[in-house]
């Protein structure tokens, strides 16, 4: 089979469509926007697949956000312009989903490309993944054994591979509704301005009582070794219960932060360059938290 | 022999039926077979943006959309934007700017131009800016597409939506045939 050869199936239902995926395990991959997965093919960087499932169909069934008893579901199928007409981006709790959109591609693939694929890409730069788990977010899948809801930090296992069972796929995002007084952040720097990748992405979450932080989460597209996002939990637990402000920003990610995140060398930049960027990035996003929150 | 898919499209307003295999992308049969040699192919990977249509009003690269996903939809390319000897506001906001060099990246340009202004009918610099970044042009000519982009919403405003060539021709002082 040539390179870029394959079948498309198009499931009736969401049923058919992991019915379909686990017995053609793992021959069988689902395609959501494609903005990411066709390129892969394209570029010879993963085999291309007997079967593409085309998850179109289940658009419907699957284009959402809702705010339903205390939690915000955001359907896989949801793509990043639609959600820049929900409550998102219009709501200053949910503050670091407008800096990811602008951040995010170009606009055309923003009305192509879904957060479910995002996240089912599990790379150091799905910037909705550095995000989510910055709202500690959970991703509900569904099985031919049924559904289960999983912390997306326990999804994440490598770049690139997720903690799924054969035929699962992504159906939901489950974000724990943030109280008044939290918002979020989100940086990301690189040669340019957009269509990039991140040489360092941060995003961070705060819930403050007037100065005091209540609760802190910052992720990182790299922490350590691996290279998939993840949290900075040290930072997060020295934050917590400190008085917001420029000296402790300051002194969280000059002193602690180096300790705790160990960046990697490739063709693109160092390691040292990184871990300057991510500096910079998890300053950035705290201090614009802050503002956004009135308090610096 | 890979399978083939039957697939309804409209394109430009004609209804087609197409057969095609299930990895051919949108690309390859809007301009190889239907014809319309107006989506370019730069990238092919979705950075570039030359390839931009719309489908059902939505920029979509063609050259990540896999033509067997679109049964049903309706795609619109540059040579779709108006009927036949008419220009669309933005074209001749494009001709009268000169934003146009080498013109490989002007339908990608023009596409997602006119989605812009289908959505937001008075945009500001920066959401021009931002839109306009779809599409990257390598002569460089992106001030006069910012302006361009502004001129047509000032034709659009005074409804001046369609040009005849003869309104055109006259406009540009060009020689006015006929």
């Amino acid at each position: 089979m040539g390179r870029f050869m394959f079948d498309l199936y198009r499931p009736t239902s969401l049923d058919d469509a992991v019915k379909f995926l686990a017995s053609n395990y793992p021959d069988a991959v689902p395609i959501a926007g494609g903005t990411e997965l066709l390129i892969l093919i394209r570029d010879g960087k993963i085999k291309a697949p007997k079967y593409l499932v085309d998850l179109a169909p289940l658009k419907k069934q699957l284009s959402y956000v809702r705010v339903e008893s205390g939690y915000v579901k955001i359907g896989a199928l949801t793509t990043i312009w639609e959600l820049s007409n929900t409550i998102l981006h219009r709501d200053i709790r949910f503050a670091g989903f407008r800096d990811v959109w602008h951040k995010f591609g170009t606009i055309a693939l923003r009305f192509s490309a879904t957060i479910g694929g995002n996240i089912a890409t599990a790379t150091d730069f799905s910037d909705y993944i550095v995000l989510l788990l910055a709202y500690d977010a959970s991703i509900k899948l569904t099985g031919t054994s049924g559904e289960r809801v999983v912390p997306l930090e326990k999804l994440l296992v490598d770049r690139r591979r997720l903690d799924l069972k054969p035929g699962e796929l992504i159906v939901e995002v489950l974000i724990p509704e943030p109280p008044v007084n939290a918002s979020s952040a989100f940086e990301k720097f690189d040669r340019r301005r957009i269509l990039i990748a991140g040489l360092a992405n941060s995003a961070s979450y705060l819930h403050l009582k007037g100065k005091k932080i209540i609760e802190a989460r910052i992720s990182l597209d790299v922490v350590r070794e691996k290279r998939i996002p993840g949290r900075v939990k040290l930072l997060e637990d020295f934050l917590k219960g400190r008085e917001l402000s420029e000296e402790l920003v300051e002194k969280v990610t000059e002193e602690l932060l180096p300790g705790i995140v160990e960046k990697y060398t490739d063709w693109w930049t160092t390691a040292e360059y990184r871990l300057e960027m991510s500096k910079v990035a998890v300053k950035r996003t705290l201090l614009t938290v802050g503002r956004r929150l009135g308090v610096i | 022999m890979s399978k083939l898919y039957k697939v309804k499209l409209r394109v430009n307003g004609r209804d087609y039926e197409l057969e095609v295999p299930g990895c051919e992308r949108l690309v390859y049969t809007l301009r190889y077979r239907l014809g319309f040699t107006g989506v370019k192919e730069g990238c092919g990977r979705g950075e570039c943006g030359t390839c931009i249509v719309l489908v059902n009003n939505e920029p979509r690269h063609s050259c990540l959309t896999l033509t067997a996903r679109l049964d049903g939809a309706e795609v619109v390319t540059i040579e779709g934007i108006t009927p036949p000897g008419i220009l669309h506001a933005v074209q001749v906001a494009f001709i009268e700017t000169g934003g146009v060099q080498c013109g490989f990246c002007t339908p990608g340009m023009i596409m997602v131009a006119k989605a812009l202004i289908d959505r937001y009918p008075d945009p500001s610099v920066d959401e021009i800016r931002e839109w306009l970044t779809s599409v990257l042009c390598r002569c460089g000519s992106y001030s006069l597409f910012i302006m361009a982009v502004k001129k047509a919403v000032e034709y659009l405003k005074k409804g001046q939506v369609f040009f005849t060539e003869k309104e055109v021709r006259e406009k540009l002082h060009l020689k006015v045939l006929g």
